[in-house]
This record gives structure tokens, C-alpha cells and sequence, in this order.
């Protein structure tokens, strides 16, 4: 093909738009070409859902969709599509997330690279429909990857990279895409959707099932019961639990890898597991994760504009979590403050600071922290709510601790 | 599976003693009103049962034994003892040697005569008004069946006498090997279909669903290879848990939105692989582990759900009730079913009674079957959208409920009162499905 017909050949133009981070996501969708596609509306999730529907309706994805009747025979559906070959999309959240729950624990152990977008919302009760992190922060240990957006265009990006990270044959595990219900899901921005043929070579062939299949062509049982106490032994499931621990851990070069390439190729670079922000002169630093990232890095500048020696560091990659690059982080300030969009009952405090304290083991060092949590129930965590908590964690260096989280937006 | 043929039964508790049958057959062996000709004679006496005269068509007939002419074979496609006049010396030994009055002297014609079986289509059989006599098609369809592969490995560690077994063991030979099988956990997966630590118990596809998304796992499946241009049958083996308790839901989306699959509901009445638990399938009055027997309760308090008759209300393709007794039945009704899951959702519910859970004698297990049927408290039939629902065997003249229930021992405890409430439900359940047969379900 020459340059002229590529200039004007439409697979190879990327369009800008302006949309929310539902419909970028529904864009990314698209671009990742799957086979079969299962739906159930759930706020704040649902616009995604339409959004994609809308485009098999109209031919730009051309998948099989199904209109199941719960989120539970949703990741069903998906799992024996995966099992008979095919790339597969959903997205869902909160009590939607909740009852998928039992399928949802059992994908990663199938190694079904399933992709699934979760418009992240806080849990019931009290009742709520706002964002909040809490849905996702339950479901951390099942063994998906979880990856949090900060922008719009992240959530597009980062939904096509999914497909990549997953279905990489050293890696095979499902990926959350991760994007704050109401600040992502509809918050409506300028993006770019890069040209489809980009994302085709990026992407590159598919390979579901070449380990496990339900194909006549390839008769096997797909996972009959395992020896345990009683039987012939646990091997054989402590063997499969270990390949899935060694694949998330091999899943964080995987992570790295495609988001370089993904720059190289359509332009935009975006740190893979932990972003420093003005970190290299800072005494002490922010940790962040998700849509609050942005109002937190305007307060950072504004602190550095009054001569405070603030950073932050900002999680992309919470599953697996990046502990090599969080202590590299870590130890280039001596005091943080971390910022919680949900909470870890019984730690009184949130599960990015658990999180955070648990990689800080792996530097030796004892560094002061605080844990902050806000933006529960959809509430907004402002630049002057961040310029708080830098003021905060700043007293941690004057030898101030805290007995237990500060509580941000309580008089909201 | 050894050589089987197809039969004339005799059902004597059903026999009144009209003698049409042997009026059918002298008109058709002799074309004749004179009884002598009859090839079938019934003995109706005041004060005692029933008795028949007719050649049963003996595996190891003592008539051809003691031929010295060799007038007398056993034919080996149809199992009919085949009498040649050519060869025949009238000695009547043949008439010695049977022990049921099957060959007899014809002083009409001057020489022996017996049951020649019509060639398939007995003349007795079709004009018997009360269905004491039937002419049972089994024997052919054991014979096809057994010349196609098992598709389960020998050996699955199911218990003595299951039905459960001996179920998916026909069925799979009958779907073939273009299929991928689920099983969801229950006895069937138990007994080692989906196999142990790597090794499987089954020559075709087969796997695990969860308990709660059975057809969900097949929709998706089939949803794929109907993109891949590939005709592959998506065959669910069930249990009644996972079928009309946590499993309903997944199985209601998926006949709503029709999907293609055979979903094959094998129902023993609770949660029998894992201990003999109640279900939503387990009739009232029955003891599980759940519904114990005490002072305070006397087994399941409350009736079980007509999970047959809801996936008719959803108007699938197809949907059916069968029982091993009766495999000319099953095999009908799996063929239809099959061939509707090409086009939709197909349903079959086959009631599987558990020798184990239950406590009855493992040698039973078909007996408990037939008197399921027998007595009402299973009814046979099948439904189409078009059609509406037809009875696939008569629901008149049933026998008594107690006669089913006195076989079996979660049930030994029932007072008057249950097994009246169980006779009035088997009775409710059966005018309720006789107002289908003059409806469609979707009117």
C-alpha cells in the first residue's frame, strides 16, 4: 500500500472525538475485535455496555452479542466462549461484581485471558450507585490482573493493552480494566482512537485455548477434580496454584513490555506499574491510584510552587502489585501520605496503604505514613482536599502520627 | 450389550379378560372368527388373575431343543422362533417342551402353530383396549445402540444399580462424539465422568461447569463455534439441583433466549452425591438428610417444583419427561430433542431413582421406575411450541400411589394422611397437564 492510499484509507486514520470514558472504552472494544461479547447493565457501567452494543448494532465490531439475564451467566457465557476459542468482552461493577463473584474467582484458574472493564463503584449498603474503589479492592486476591485509568484516553488505551497482557502465552490470566465510576465513566474529554490497523499488529494473532479446550477436534476434560488430603495427594493443585502465582509475577514484564511497545507504536507512553511525579528533590510523596491522581499532581505543583518538596507516586498496576518498582519509589522519600478510594475493614485504614506498607518491608526502611481515605460514594476529592493532605503528611516529618486514617469529605 | 429383540408384553393387573386379541389374531393368522386359530389365548377366570398362553419367544427355547426335524429356529435378526412346515414330522414334542402353551397342536389345520410376531407389527397388540398388551421396541434400540462406541470409559464409580449411569451411557452413544458434554457437580461428575487429577472418565469434551451456570458456559460455547461455521452439539447432564434450584436461573436465561442445547435433567430427587440432601425436586413427605424424620418433622414438608412443567412455560424447542423403564420412549424423545438443540433450546427431564438415597434394592432400580410411571406419579410426555403437549403413554387406569411408595425407604414412614396428600398431588399434577394437551403453552 503507498502513502497516498494509506493517507486516505480510513483503517489507517486515527479519529479524534470527544466522548466520555465509557464510550473510550467502548472505542477500545472495537479496536480489540472480539468474538463474542456479554452484557449486563449495571450503574455506573451501563452507558459502556449500550455504547458497545450500539456498535454491533451498527457493524463497527462485529461480534456475537449476548443479552444474558445476570452477571453471573455473563462471565459464564464468556468462559465457554474463551474455551472454544474466542476473544471475549464484558464490563461491570459493585453488586453486578459481586454476583459474578463465583464464576469471576474461577477465571484465573481456568487461565482464561477474559478482559472486563470495571467501572469501579462503592459497595452496598449503605445504598449507593456512586464510584468508589471498594468493588475492585474486594476482589483483589481472586487472581485477575487489575490495572487502574487516570484519563479517558487511559481507559481506551488501556483496555486494547489488556488483550495483549492477558492472552500473552507466558501469562494467560483475566484483566480488569479499572476506571472510577462517574469521574471516568462519564466524564467527557477530547481523546484519540488510533487507526485499526495499528492496534491489529499490535495485537497481533489470537490464540485462546491452546491449553485448554472443549473442541471435539481436541477431545480432554477441562478441570477435573484434583487429589487433596484424602486422595492422592495436593500436588497437583499446589502445583497449578503456583503456576498461577508465577504467572503474575511474569505478568508485570508482560505489563511493562506492552505499554513500551504501545508507546512505540501509537505514540502514547504511560507508566506501566508506578508513576513517579516529581519525585527525584521530594522529601516526602502522595500515593495515589486512579481518576484522583489528576487533582492530586495540580495540588503537588501548587506545594512545589510554595517551595513544599512534594511528589507522588501514582499505582497503575495493583494486580500483580509492582513491588520492585514501589520500593524504588519509596526510597526516594522519607515520609508518604496514601490516598484510599475504599477501605480495608478491619486494618482502619485503606488497602493501598496495607499495600504500600507491604512493599516498603522489601527497602528495609522505615518510612512515617498516614492513610488517607476519600472520594467514597462518587464524592470528589478536590485539589484543596489534596493540598490538605499534603499539609498532613508533611507533619509526619516533624515526628506527627496518626491514630488511625484520616477521613476526607466526612463534612462533604 | 448382548443381543436384545423387540417383544409382545403382557401387563396382567391391566388384562380384563375381552379376548379381542385373540380375536385380532385368528382373523389375521386364519382369517377366521373361530378362537382356535387364536396364537394368543387368555384364560379369564372368576377368582383368579389373568393367565396367558403364547410363545414368549424363549432365548434359550426348549421347542427348538427338542426338534429332531429342525422345523424349529430361533431367528437371529428378530428373535421370532421361525416354524417350517417343510421340515416339520408333526411329532409334537415341540408342545412338550414349552412350559407356557406358546405352541400347540392346530386340529383345524393339522399341525402345530404359534406366534409369529406379525413381523414387527402384532395384530393382538394393536386392538388391546386396556394396554395390557404392548409390543415393547427396546430390544431393536439396545441392538443399534450397542453398535455404536460408549463414549464413557468402563468403570465410572457410580453405585450399584444407578440409573444414572446407565442414562448418560445411552445417551452419549446416542448424541455422538461432535459434542462438548457438561456436567455440573452431582453424582455424575462424581462417578468420574470429568475424571481425577488429569485423567478423564470421557472420550468427547467434557467438563465442570459450576453448579449455578450449566447452560450460561454452553451458550457461550455454542456461541463460538456458530462463528466458526462449526455444527457441534452443546449436551448438559444435570442434576435436578443444578437444574431447577441454583441452577435455574442460568437454564431459564438460556431457554428464554433459545439458546441451541441439549439440556438433559437427570432427576434423583435431591442432592445425592453429596449426602442424600433435600432439593426443590424432592417430593413432600420424603426423608433426606435435610428432611430427617422425628417427632417434630416427618420428612419434606412441602411439595416438589414441576421443573418439566416450568421449561415448557418458557416454550423451548422441545421439552420432554422420560424414564428408563420405558427406552422406546427415551430414545424418541432424544432423537426429537436433538434435532430440536440444533434449532433451539431442548429440554429432557428423565426422573432417575436412587437405589442408594432413596433405599430400595439395587436390582430395583428399573422396577421403581416402571411403578413411577405406572402410578401416575410420573407422566410421560413431550411438548413442542406447535403442538402443544401430548401424552406419550396413557395416564388412565394408574394404580395407586401406595403401590410406588411401598418400594421405597425414604418414603416407609409416611402416614395415611402423606400418602393421601401425595395420591390428591399425583392426581392435581395430571389434570393440570391434561389442560396443555388442548393448549399450546405460549396461548
Amino acid at each position: 500500500m503507498t502513502a497516498i492510499e494509506t493517507a486516505i484509507d480510513p483503517r489507517y486514520q486515527s479519529r479524534s472525538l470527544v466522548c466520555d470514558g465509557n464510550e473510550a472504552a467502548a472505542w477500545g472494544v472495537a479496536l480489540a475485535r472480539p468474538d463474542v461479547i456479554a452484557v449486563y447493565p449495571i450503574t455506573p457501567q451501563s452507558s459502556l455496555v449500550e455504547y458497545v452494543s450500539q456498535f454491533v448494532a451498527e457493524g463497527i465490531i462485529d461480534a456475537e452479542l449476548m443479552n444474558v439475564e445476570g452477571e453471573h451467566s455473563v462471565l459464564s457465557a464468556l468462559q465457554g466462549a474463551a474455551l472454544a476459542g474466542a476473544r471475549t468482552y464484558t464490563a461491570t461493577c459493585g453488586p453486578g461484581l459481586a454476583f459474578m463473584f463465583e464464576p469471576y474467582i474461577r477465571t484465573p484458574g481456568l487461565r482464561l485471558p477474559l478482559v472486563a472493564n470495571l467501572v469501579t463503584r462503592d459497595t452496598l449498603t449503605p445504598q449507593c450507585v456512586w464510584g468508589g474503589h471498594q468493588d475492585a479492592m474486594l476482589v483483589k486476591e481472586a487472581g485477575w490482573i487489575q490495572m487502574y485509568c487516570e484519563t479517558v484516553q487511559e481507559v481506551l488505551d488501556t483496555t486494547v493493552m489488556a488483550y495483549r497482557i492477558g492472552e500473552h502465552p507466558q501469562v494467560m490470566l483475566p484483566v480488569n480494566v479499572n476506571s472510577d465510576g462517574n469521574y471516568l465513566s462519564y466524564g467527557v474529554t477530547g481523546i484519540e482512537v488510533p487507526p485499526p490497523v495499528l492496534v491489529d499488529a499490535f495485537l497481533g494473532e489470537r490464540n485462546i485455548n491452546w491449553h485448554a479446550a472443549l473442541d471435539p477436534e481436541r477431545p480432554m476434560a477441562v478441570d477435573p477434580l484434583t487429589g487433596g488430603a484424602g486422595g492422592p495427594g495436593p500436588g497437583l493443585f499446589v502445583g497449578y496454584r503456583q503456576g498461577q502465582c508465577d504467572a503474575m509475577q511474569k505478568a508485570l514484564d508482560i505489563i511493562e513490555e506492552t505499554h513500551r511497545d504501545w508507546g512505540d507504536r501509537i505514540g502514547r507512553h504511560y507508566a506501566p506499574l508506578v508513576e513517579e511525579y516529581r519525585l527525584e528533590d521530594a522529601d516526602y510523596a502522595l500515593v495515589t491510584i486512579g481518576s484522583m491522581t489528576g487533582a492530586a499532581k495540580d495540588a503537588v505543583d501548587a506545594a512545589r510552587d510554595r517551595g513544599e518538596a512534594v511528589g507522588l507516586i501514582k499505582v497503575k498496576t495493583f494486580r500483580p502489585f509492582p513491588v520492585k518498582a514501589m520500593a524504588r519509589a519509596l526510597s526516594k522519600v522519607r515520609a508518604i501520605g496514601v490516598v484510599d478510594r475504599s477501605v480495608a475493614f478491619g486494618w482502619n485504614a485503606g488497602p493501598l496503604y496495607q499495600e504500600t506498607l507491604a512493599a516498603l518491608h522489601s527497602t528495609e526502611r522505615f518510612l512515617p505514613a498516614a492513610s488517607f481515605i476519600g472520594g467514597l460514594a462518587g464524592a470528589d476529592i478536590t485539589v484543596d482536599d489534596f493540598s490538605g493532605v499534603i499539609q498532613d503528611t508533611a507533619r509526619l516529618l516533624q515526628g506527627h502520627r496518626f491514630d488511625g486514617p484520616r477521613w476526607i469529605n466526612r463534612n462533604d | 450389550m448382548g443381543t436384545a429383540y423387540n417383544s409382545i408384553t403382557f401387563n396382567q393387573a391391566k388384562c380384563d379378560g375381552c379376548g379381542d386379541c385373540m380375536r385380532a389374531c385368528a382373523q389375521a393368522k386364519a382369517g377366521s372368527e373361530d378362537l382356535i386359530h387364536a396364537r394368543i389365548q387368555i384364560l379369564a377366570r372368576e377368582d383368579a388373575p389373568v393367565e396367558l398362553a403364547m410363545c414368549r419367544q424363549c432365548g434359550d427355547p426348549k421347542c427348538v431343543s427338542n426338534c429332531p426335524a429342525g422345523a424349529l429356529n430361533k431367528n437371529p435378526e428378530s428373535g421370532v422362533i421361525d416354524w417350517d412346515a417343510n421340515k416339520c414330522v408333526n411329532c409334537l414334542l415341540c408342545t412338550v417342551g414349552c412350559a407356557y402353551g406358546g405352541i400347540t397342536f392346530d386340529a383345524a389345520v393339522g399341525h402345530v402353530s404359534k406366534c409369529d410376531g406379525c413381523d414387527g407389527d402384532p395384530a393382538c397388540v394393536k386392538v388391546c383396549p386396556t394396554g395390557a398388551l404392548e409390543y415393547s421396541t427396546a430390544g431393536s434400540l439396545y441392538r443399534r445402540i450397542s453398535e455404536r462406541e460408549d463414549l464413557f470409559v468402563p468403570g465410572l464409580s457410580a453405585c450399584q444399580g444407578c440409573n444414572s449411569e446407565l442414562l448418560i451411557r445411552h445417551t452419549l452413544r446416542n448424541v455422538g462424539s461432535n459434542v462438548v458434554v457438561a456436567t455440573p457437580p452431582g453424582c455424575i461428575p462424581g462417578m468420574g465422568t470429568v475424571g481425577y487429577n488429569g485423567r478423564t472418565g470421557t472420550k468427547v469434551p467434557v467438563f465442570h461447569p459450576l453448579l449455578t451456570n450449566t447452560a450460561s458456559m454452553l451458550a457461550g460455547l455454542k456461541k463460538q463455534y456458530n462463528r466458526l461455521g462449526r455444527d457441534v452439539t452443546m449436551l448438559a447432564l444435570a442434576g435436578d439441583g443444578g437444574v431447577g434450584d441454583v441452577g435455574f436461573q442460568s437454564l431459564s436465561g438460556a431457554a428464554e433466549r433459545n439458546e441451541q442445547q441439549l439440556f438433559l435433567c437427570v432427576d434423583n430427587e435431591g442432592y445425592m452425591n453429596t449426602g442424600m440432601q433435600s432439593s426443590g425436586s424432592t417430593p413432600a413427605g420424603s426423608w433426606t438428610s435435610t428432611t430427617p424424620v422425628g417427632e417434630a418433622m416427618q420428612g419434606k414438608r412441602t411439595d416438589a417444583k414441576n421443573m418439566a412443567k416450568i421449561m415448557m412455560m418458557h416454550n423451548c424447542e422441545y421439552v420432554a419427561t422420560a424414564s428408563l423403564a420405558f427406552m422406546d420412549d427415551y430414545y424418541e424423545k432424544l432423537d426429537k430433542a436433538l434435532e430440536a438443540s440444533r434449532r433451539g433450546f431442548a429440554y429432557l427431564h428423565v426422573y432417575a431413582p436412587c437405589p442408594t438415597g432413596w433405599r430400595f434394592p439395587a436390582s430395583d432400580t428399573i422396577e421403581v421406575c416402571r411403578k413411577q410411571v405406572e402410578t401416575n406419579f410420573v407422566t410421560l410426555w413431550d411438548f413442542t411450541p406447535e403442538q402443544g403437549l401430548r401424552f406419550t403413554r396413557s395416564v388412565e387406569r394408574p394404580a395407586p400411589i401406595s403401590v410406588y411408595l411401598k418400594q421405597i425407604g425414604k418414603y416407609k414412614h409416611l402416614d395415611q394422611a402423606q400418602v393421601d396428600h401425595l395420591q390428591r398431588r399425583v392426581e392435581d399434577q395430571v389434570r393440570s397437564l391434561q389442560a396443555f394437551t388442548h393448549m399450546s403453552a405460549a396461548g
